[in-house]
């Protein structure tokens, strides 16, 4: 493919010889592109790499974890992360660029969502939801044997912040947080409560399976400002921050510094690419709970939107 | 003696219930006395020790430099050789061997066929010991086949081939080491302490940067936390061969080396397989946490399974790690005892010596060229594996939904009598009295250098800022040992006594040592929630073997002369359990209770992963934010805890023996 | 019995414990309290012995005398910690290891009271190991290994492995293995202490049988007065680290150094280490068969008492030295009190 697009740029343009040296000038060595162990992230990464593919580059994939993947970013190790989270990542991804040795590849289109969640079942046990002032008056609703009288919410791993304590507190909910460990023992007590019908509220994020296979939606919380996190006269409590929702952020791309220089033209195709998160909704959506094999949907994606990422490629 | 005895009895009980005492009120008592200090250490008080990591650990990678050879460089060179057999046992088994990796890769050669494999295991079954022995390694890796987890078992299985002898091969080397030069013992003994007892996730971090990311890092890992026992095996195994087989080496005129090589390690090897076996159980082990750092393979299947939740599919994956560490142990096993024989070459050309590498090459060629025509001869049709995963999930959901409420009443009832006392009374103990007794403690078990020693740890703790997590730590371990000894214990004695029952209970013990904790973690949350009483369910089934194994091995191991004279002096069964076999088999039920404290202590970091607010989630915290001081700091919080518990319990139980006449 | 000296040790020590060296090169002739005053454990102390060529030299004492441990500071497998060890005339402490290894590998020969037997070789391999580490031709190797293995009456179980054997056979193993390089010295630590008494029995007659046929300089330990009496040329007997007396076994038992040395002699069947040579009445001729001065008066009693008159004794070369008669055995045989 690469060695077609060369000859083709050679006989069309003889004026452009210097474009076609340029290309050739670009390393053959693979672009490492990093997987993680959730399903979105791994039709992602594997999107960009079979377009990376088409493009002509040669390119390999690491399994790495999510936050421990910048340790190979820095060295050259590693050299794309297809998904770095502003909610969850942002602090590992500045403590990296700001060594100069990571740089940020721009957005990837889709938005993190990540807020307090309960399953549809519970509206009638807890009416005036998805209002979060419903949850003012039936935080009985969720309580159990240890946090009694005080409601259950299962927030996320200590590691992904999120601000829950001090929101129960300037909100004035009657709740105690309780951190799961890993998004894996997070979801298993959505799935634990789901299959009982039984009372449950925590912390979903999406792009995510969870909120197409379990029915509910997300508590609708006073907007996130910059000010509510750090203005305690803001918001609804005069005295206390953090009396708002979470913030939605974009999902990063993170690259190796090194990389621009290494392959300019597929650094152009990296910044280029984006998707949105019904389309990813979409194809996680597939994979997960209809069993889908992961290369058979990126191989669809890659079929339906052929004119999407040859746009990508030619700029 | 007697008197002695019974003037210090009251005064060590007095001093018990005095620190159960404070830890009940010392809270109050601080506050009454407007002390604060003495329940939380004040963070002026703290050493920046982390800081200090850090920085030594910036300037090892990013500086430090013997002439133009960078420390970095060194250990690239070690990553690059590591590497090479690493990528052919891959090729071979998993990926093919590919020409130009670009876009459409050319394969040479597909990865070995099924099949192939499946023969040349058996073969090697067959050659090591008997058709016994290859039916099972066979079934074994048929397993592997039909249930769809070859590719992945490939993958680990390639790991395994090269972390096992490194591990087992640089743990000898070492251990003849220590053994030829008494100071090396005393430099490594430390040392190995710290290898396993600080998890691995503490120095993930710096591995990634001198290693690379990829599966050579995995491996290091993996070969940092399996070759311990390697190589405390090694030297004990040489420190007992026979006095005389030594004098006789000697007497015989060999060199040093020939005395190593040809007398000591020959006569050594039965108790040296012991520490290849603990090598692959420990590697196997590591499959999880290797994969997140890109070693993949079943690791990775289990972990991708259960963030989609598919508790089935995690447990098959989990299955698949124990059914490969059964076959891999026990083709060991018994290659080692064939190597241990020499054997006489019979007549013949090499091929009619070696029928069974003939077949497999040839099964292997085969495979190979006819694999071109039909791709059911290089990989298991997937129309045609099995799986019980909808199995599982419905259990666990019946489970569930069905006796939901009498688990939450089991949990309610321990959280309530058991854990929550544990928790506030060690929470309570204000930190200087803690320390005081800690030194007491070990000046009566070992003398005044293990008083140091303890007193020098726990200070060191404290000052690190971590004092109230190290106590969290200690509670949820504590708890979690007192539990597993308690089932441990008498399951130990149980398979000594009943030849059935023991073999039942081995297979259990064995399952639950190599099955990825990670399997029945998720699940556990599932019926239990997160929190402290999953995490300890988690730890108790974890750390139960050592506390069963040693038990049982006590208990068999009185000597039947003793039991002969209980029975003549007319014991009933109880009396004999209760006043000959249990005192005797102490010592080592002692032992037992020790490997199970490391046991659960390494379990910390796993059981962080459901939400425990102890020094195992500080190490993951650090991790995720690659913080190399924070968590070689807490890493070596939970050593030191380690530490002091072991040697405070190996002093106990050196004193049990004397007293019984077993050592002097 | 004017041989060559073989081997001999010149005050050798072997003190255990903190600064012993120093303890000794300050004071070259501790008594035994000097040496528990400082804390010191003497386990073998001023040992001095000449071992001439073609004896059986036995080293007789109780467990803890030191008796193991004198024979390892002759072989040098433990350092003494003073003394000199000459084995044909080169001190054995002063050696290298080079020339220590050469000495070991051509010149000395051990077998093991527990055989030391490799486990993982088989009898054949384990004959073969001392010329295997040599880097002997292989074929020469097992040759030789063969030879010795039926030396030892073990034909035919070459390729058995040791745990296969009973105690007797491998201790046959043991001692074909030290044979195998043919050894001038040969060390023996309690060889068949470990065996049964009737296998004990048989093998020290099998000993006896190698020594008439292959003449070797023998080292050999035991803690069984009897066996020692049975096979010694001259015995040494140890006490506390201590050489007490260093005599032939009819020495021994008619004049006992110490009282300690008589209590192992009161209990031996006198006309088993008397020998006719010792009881005769010298100078004096008498008719019939002769008897030979060396035979132990057990071995001949009966047919002298059948006798009505005395018989003649020989020496070794046939002449007459002397003559025995009823009398002088029957005092040996019955009359327990004489030696008191």
């Amino acid at each position: 493919m690469r060695q077609n697009l060369r000859i083709l740029g050679a006989a069309a343009l003889t004026a452009a010889l210097s474009a076609s040296s340029a290309w050739s000038a670009e390393s053959a060595d693979p672009i490492k592109l990093t997987l993680h162990d959730w399903s979105g992230q791994l039709i992602n990464t594997k999107i960009m790499g079979s377009i990376l593919q088409e493009a002509g580059y040669n390119v390999e994939y690491v399994q790495a974890d999510y936050i421990a993947q910048f340790a190979g970013l820095k060295t050259g190790d590693l050299h794309l992360a297809m998904e770095i989270w502003e909610t969850t990542g942002r602090e590992a991804l500045d403590e990296a660029t700001a060594s100069g040795k990571v740089i940020n590849a721009g957005d990837t289109g889709m938005t993190a969502i990540e807020e307090w969640w309960y399953p549809a079942y519970m509206k009638d046990r807890c009416p005036g939801l998805p209002d979060w002032q419903a949850l003012k008056d039936c935080s009985e609703e969720f309580a159990t044997a240890e946090t009694s009288p005080y409601g259950r919410y299962v927030g996320g791993p200590v590691t992904w912040g999120g601000f829950d304590e001090e929101r129960v507190e300037a909100l004035e909910l009657d709740f105690e947080v309780v951190h799961a460990g890993t998004d894996a023992a997070l979801f298993a007590e959505l799935e634990s409560a789901y299959q009982r019908q039984d009372p449950i509220v925590l912390w979903v994020y999406a792009p995510h399976w969870a909120p197409s296979k379990y029915e509910g939606e997300f508590v609708e919380f006073p907007l996130y400002s910059p000010e509510c996190y750090s203005d305690p006269s803001a918001g609804v409590n005069p005295d206390l921050a953090y009396d708002c929702g979470k913030p939605r952020g974009p999902i990063w791309k993170a690259a190796w510094a090194g990389l621009p220089d290494k392959w300019p033209g597929a650094y152009q195709i990296i910044q280029e690419y984006n998707l949105s998160n019904e389309e990813m909704s979409a194809m996680v959506g597939k994979a997960d709970l209809e069993g889908v094999d992961i290369d058979t949907v990126v191989a669809d994606w890659m079929s339906e939107n052929k004119d999407l990422w040859s746009g990508w490629i030619s700029h | 003696m007697k008197a002695h005895l019974t003037r210090q009895a009251p005064v060590a009980w007095g001093l018990v219930l005095a620190t159960i005492l404070l830890g009940w009120f010392g809270r109050d008592l601080a506050k009454a006395l407007d002390a604060r200090w003495l329940v939380k250490v004040p963070s002026s008080w703290d050493i920046p020790f982390n800081t200090y990591i850090s920085a030594a650990m910036a300037w090892l990678m990013e500086e430090a430099a013997v002439g133009p050879v960078s420390f970095t460089d060194a250990t690239r060179a070690i990553a690059w050789l590591i590497e090479q057999p690493y990528e052919l046992a891959l090729n071979l088994l998993a990926r093919g061997f590919l020409f130009d990796p670009g876009p459409e890769p050319q394969v040479l050669l597909p990865a070995a066929s099924w099949i192939a494999v499946t023969a040349a295991v058996i073969a090697l079954g067959h050659y090591c010991r008997s058709w016994g022995l290859a039916a099972l390694v066979g079934a074994c890796f048929a397993y592997l086949a039909v249930f769809g987890q070859w590719d992945s078992a490939m993958i680990t299985l390639a790991s395994v081939l090269i972390a096992v002898p490194i591990g087992a091969g640089g743990g000898l080397l070492a251990g003849i080491w220590a053994y030829r030069h008494p100071l090396g013992e005393r430099i490594l003994s430390p040392i190995l302490d710290l290898m396993q007892t600080i998890p691995i996730f503490a120095y993930l971090v710096p591995i990634l940067f001198m290693f690379g990311f990829g599966p050579v890092s995995a491996l290091v890992a993996t070969i940092i936390y399996a070759t311990p026992p390697m190589i405390r095996i090694t030297i004990m195994a040489l420190k007992a061969v026979d006095p005389e087989i030594l004098d006789f080496g000697r007497m015989a005129g060999t060199t040093r080396r020939q005395l190593m090589w040809r007398v000591l390690v020959p006569s050594a090897s039965q108790s040296l397989m012991v520490g290849v076996n603990q090598v692959i159980m420990l590697t196997l082990n590591m499959v999880i946490i290797a994969s997140m750092i890109g070693a993949g393979g079943l690791g990775f299947d289990v972990l991708a399974a259960l963030r989609r939740l598919d508790i089935g599919a995690g447990f098959e994956a989990g299955i698949a790690i124990v059914v490969l560490a059964i076959a891999v142990d026990r083709l060991s096993q018994a290659f080692a005892e064939r190597m241990g024989q020499v054997h006489h070459t019979t007549p013949g050309s090499w091929a009619a010596r070696n029928k069974r590498t003939v077949l497999v090459l040839c099964l292997l060629a085969v495979t190979w060229v006819l694999g071109r025509f039909s791709p059911l001869l290089l990989d298991y049709p997937q129309s045609q594996t099995i799986t019980t995963g909808a199995f599982w999930n419905d259990t666990v959901k019946y489970l569930n939904v069905n006796y939901f409420d009498a688990f939450e009443a089991v949990k309610v009832f321990f959280l309530q009598w058991f854990l929550l006392p544990i928790k506030k009374t060690l929470l309570g103990i204000p930190w200087p009295w803690a320390i005081a007794m800690l030194t007491l403690l070990g000046w009566r078990a070992g003398g005044w250098k293990l008083a140091a020693l303890c007193g020098a740890m726990s200070a060191l703790i404290a000052v690190s800022g971590l004092w109230a997590k190290a106590m969290v730590t200690v509670y949820l371990c504590g708890a979690s040992v007192i539990l597993a000894t308690l089932i441990g214990v008498p399951l130990g004695v149980l398979a000594a006594l009943n030849r059935r029952a023991g073999i039942a209970i081995n297979l259990l013990i064995d399952t639950l040592q190599t099955l990825p904790s990670f399997v029945y973690l998720i699940p556990v949350v599932m019926l239990f929630r997160v929190g402290d009483f999953t995490a300890m369910i988690a730890i108790v089934l974890y750390a139960l073997a050592p506390a069963v194994r040693y038990a049982a091995h006590g208990v068999r191991s009185v000597s039947s002369e003793l039991i002969e004279a209980g029975l003549v002096s007319g014991c009933t069964k109880w009396q004999l359990l209760r006043l000959v076999r249990l005192p005797m088999a102490l010592p080592e039920i002692l032992l037992g209770i020790n490997q199970t404290i490391m046991l659960a202590l390494s379990m910390l970091v796993i059981t962080a992963l459901v939400g425990t607010r102890d020094l195992g989630q500080e190490v993951y915290i650090a991790l995720t934010k690659a913080d190399t001081g924070r968590g070689l700091v807490a890493g070596l919080a939970i050593a030191f805890i380690a530490i002091i518990a072991d040697r405070l319990i190996n002093a106990g139980a050196r004193g049990a023996r004397i007293r019984f006449g077993l050592e002097s | 019995m004017i041989h060559n000296t073989k081997l001999s040790c010149r005050n050798v020590w072997k003190l255990y414990g903190a600064n012993a060296q120093e303890f000794l090169s300050s004071n070259p002739a501790p008594s035994g309290d000097d040496i528990r005053q400082a804390g010191i454990i003497g386990a073998v102390r001023d040992a001095s012995i000449d071992i001439a060529e073609g004896e059986i030299f036995i080293i007789m004492g109780l467990s803890g005398s030191g008796k193991s441990t004198l024979v390892r500071c002759l072989s040098r497998l433990i350092e003494p910690t003073g003394g000199q060890v000459l084995f044909d005339g080169v001190d054995l402490l002063t050696a290298s290891e080079q020339e220590l290894i050469e000495i070991r590998r051509h010149k000395m020969g051990m077998v093991f009271q527990h055989f030391a037997l490799l486990p993982h070789l088989t009898v054949l391999q384990n004959v073969m190991f001392p010329l295997t580490v040599q880097a002997a031709p292989k074929a020469e190797a097992e040759e030789k290994a063969r030879e010795v293995v039926d030396l030892v009456g073990l034909k035919g179980r070459e390729d058995y492995y040791p745990r296969e054997l009973s105690g007797g056979q491998q201790q046959r193993v043991g001692i074909a293995r030290s044979l195998v390089t043919e050894p001038d010295l040969w060390f023996l630590d309690e060889p068949f202490s470990a065996l049964d008494p009737l296998i004990r029995r048989e093998m020290q007659d099998e000993f006896m049988r190698l020594q008439a046929r292959l003449h070797k300089t023998i080292v050999f330990i035991t803690h069984d007065f009897e066996e020692a009496v049975r096979l010694a040329d001259r015995i040494a007997i140890m006490k506390d680290g201590e050489i007490i007396q260093v005599a032939t076994p009819e020495e021994l038992v008619l004049n006992p150094a110490t009282d300690y040395v008589a209590e192992f002699t009161r209990h031996i069947p006198r006309s088993k280490v008397l020998t006719v040579g010792g009881i005769m009445t010298p100078g004096t001729q008498a008719e019939g068969m002769p008897v030979p001065a060396t035979a132990r008066v057990s071995e001949v009693a009966e047919q002298i008492i059948a006798a009505d008159a005395p018989r003649p004794v020989c020496d070794a070369n046939g002449r007459t030295v002397g003559s025995i008669g009823r009398t002088a055995v029957a005092r040996v045989l019955f009359g327990a009190g004489e030696a008191a």
